[in-house]
């Protein structure tokens, strides 16, 4: 909560667009798991978070961020 | 689907089977006190009947659950949940069981009657395990909903 931010629903909902359960079996967590990302409720694991960046074909810095750094 | 996992719902089932159990075990270790009833045989076939009231309404909940629902395997969330309140219920039960020693010894010194009665000791040590147990599982459920 709080120090990072996301961009993981701006993302997934790009072009023809990802479920949250898609997401969610492609990075191998629960779709609650991803919800709670998306909410900013949870930050995730240096691995989940270089899953999610792969699964959108993005570097992490794209996806994940420092929220000083905005 | 829901937007609760598997064990955030194992969490919210748990903790109503514990607060309903636990509320008619009360109930029936007061009328047990009143009838002046309360020694270790009758205290003993009172934890073992309510055990396996709690252990089956469990059992029943999450096959319920699972066959609604789906069961899911923890995630590295779920996990991470699960190791900050379980530590936290561990030291509600930490505090719980020195505070119960602490009695048995000035209760020794003050040769305290009843409250020294091993009936009694027992089920202040069952109460701690129980509300350490009650804060592991709200805690859980706070994590989920809130964050962690």
């Amino acid at each position: 909560m709080g120090a990072i931010i996301n961009r993981v629903r701006e993302l997934r909902q790009r072009g023809e667009g990802m479920t949250q359960q898609q997401l969610a079996e492609t990075v191998g967590v629960s779709r609650q798991t991803i919800i709670a990302i998306e909410s900013g409720r949870y930050s995730p694991s240096l691995e989940v978070a270089l899953k999610i960046a792969r699964a959108f074909e993005q570097p992490v810095e794209a996806v994940f961020s420092l929220a000083e750094a905005e | 689907m829901s937007s609760m996992s598997f064990q955030e719902k194992s969490a919210w089932g748990t903790l109503t089977a514990l607060l309903g159990v636990g509320g008619l075990y009360t109930s029936s270790l007061v009328n047990l006190w009143r009838a002046d009833q309360l020694h270790i045989p009758s205290t003993f076939g009172l934890m073992v009947g309510f055990t396996i009231l709690l252990v089956l309404v469990l059992v029943g909940y999450h096959i319920l659950v699972a066959a609604i629902t789906g069961a899911q395997d923890e995630d590295e969330r779920d996990r991470l949940i699960g190791w900050r309140a379980g530590s936290i219920g561990g030291f509600v039960l930490a505090f719980g069981v020195i505070t119960i020693v602490g009695h048995i010894v000035v209760g020794g010194l003050l040769q305290g009657g009843i409250w020294q009665s091993p009936a009694v000791i027992a089920n202040l040590l069952l109460l701690a395990v129980f509300i350490a147990t009650v804060v592991e599982l709200a805690v859980t459920i706070w994590f989920h909903r809130r964050g962690i």
